[in-house]
């Protein structure tokens, strides 16, 4: 399971954001508040490597094999992160980024445990899907949570 | 014998899984109707900025225009579209590197978030604006109004006026289009005008505003706000490879820019 944890200083800015992002998540059920956490743990590092980490998310919760999009507007010139995570253990999960006409647009993405990531820098401005799927979980419904962050 | 059976047998287990754990090349994104449309993820001002930095050096002092103060009204909905476009002014004046004015309009956010009730929620974001534009930190400027944006949205949520909310992100979204077209006309090239590409944005702020409150519905600002994404939509909704010409640009800059002005027309 990958672990990181924010240093001191940027602690503050983390709770911070996290608060924020709890108030606007769309399903507010405290297992995504958990996964929501997990998610600004795995992105908080990259925002060190000069990423803006949004401090809005998303989130809800999934039975396993299922999916849902999220919806995006994207900019030619940006790159793109996309953090997935769940508070189940034990659970798999993945986020791809995909074009308007539904073809694979991400340059990487992996699975680690609880999380999954994608980044993409679009070839073009315009809409993308984030699909988020839950690939096998011991819970029939698993809370999941979704960050973005950019930088050009 | 058994064992090099077995090292097969767990190599071919392996890439068995890892073929099932391959996202497919291409879906089909008519399986996902319902959900796309509730979960859309609108990008903040800074992603567009961010963009716009690397196209050059425009005249941002020209897009701000001279300094304004715009008083709250007794109108909620002329207010919190009104606190949108001064929200976007405030990008438009770090990228002109201007620190009295992100400050004054730090001070302007005050006023209006206090019409609309939100102040207390962007108190701590004012201050942090004019603190940072003196030590003229623009990054954390831009991140700042870019939180300001978010802290309105959530505090009018918590008060159930997500409606004005939404009313503040389309404000700022003209503005921020109006200040962008003028920047793409400046100097055209398909590039920047590739930046106008945003039908799924649109097509969000047209469902919000097909469901707000008929009285909201009703004003007459909000009507005009209405008609002007209905003129935009069409002129911006080609397919992702098509460029979108200057003159489009032009009839983009004027829609925004007439609906920008009615927007910051003084009462009576």
């Amino acid at each position: 399971m990958m672990k990181t944890f924010p240093r001191p200083q940027r602690r503050s800015q983390l709770l911070v954001a996290l608060a924020a992002a709890l108030v606007t998540l769309p399903v507010a059920l405290a297992y995504v508040d958990d996964a929501l956490s997990f998610a600004y743990e795995a992105a908080n590092p990259y925002a060190q490597q000069g990423y803006v980490i949004r401090e809005d998310a998303w989130g809800g919760d999934l039975g396993a094999g299922e999916k849902k999009a999220v919806t995006a507007q994207l900019f030619r010139g940006n790159s793109y992160i996309f953090f997935l995570a769940t508070d189940v253990d034990g659970a798999s999960l993945r986020v791809n980024i995909y074009d308007s006409a539904g073809t694979l647009a991400e340059s990487k993405s992996w699975q680690r445990g609880r999380f999954a990531y994608a980044e993409i820098k679009p070839k073009a401005t315009g809409t993308y899907y984030a699909i988020v799927e839950v690939l096998s979980s011991p819970e029939e419904r698993t809370g999941w949570a979704l960050v973005y962050g950019f930088r050009k | 014998m058994i064992r090099l059976f077995s090292t097969l047998l767990l190599a071919a287990v392996m890439a068995s899984t890892a073929t099932a754990q391959r996202p497919a090349k291409q879906i089909d994104l008519s399986q996902f109707p319902a959900d796309t449309v509730d979960n859309v993820v609108v990008p903040v001002p800074s992603e567009v900025f961010a963009v716009l930095d690397k196209l050059g050096n425009p005249n941002w002092r020209e897009q701000l225009g001279p300094a304004s103060s715009y008083p709250a009204t007794a109108n909620r909905a002329k207010d919190a579209l009104l606190l949108g476009t001064v929200i976007a002014d405030g990008f438009i004046a770090v990228e002109a590197e201007d620190s009295e004015r992100v400050k004054e309009i730090g001070r302007n956010v005050l006023t209006l978030a206090e019409a609309i009730n939100v102040r207390k929620s962007v108190v701590a974001r004012s201050n942090s604006i004019v603190e940072k534009a003196d030590a003229r930190e623009w990054n954390a400027v831009r991140r700042e109004f870019d939180g300001a944006l978010q802290d309105v949205n959530q505090a009018m949520v918590e008060l159930n006026d997500e409606q004005l909310a939404q009313l503040v992100s389309l404000g700022g979204w003209l503005r921020g289009t109006q200040a962008l077209t003028s920047i793409v006309q400046e100097k055209y090239s398909r590039e920047r005008a590739e930046l106008l590409h945003q039908p799924l944005l649109i097509d969000y702020f047209d469902r919000q505003l097909a469901a707000m409150s008929p009285r909201l519905r009703r004003n007459p600002l909000v009507d005009e706000v209405a008609k002007a994404l209905g003129q935009i939509g069409p002129l911006v909704k080609k397919s992702p490879d098509s460029d979108i010409p200057a003159e489009t640009v032009t009839e983009i800059n004027r829609i925004t820019g007439r609906i920008v002005e009615m927007i910051r027309a003084k009462a009576g």
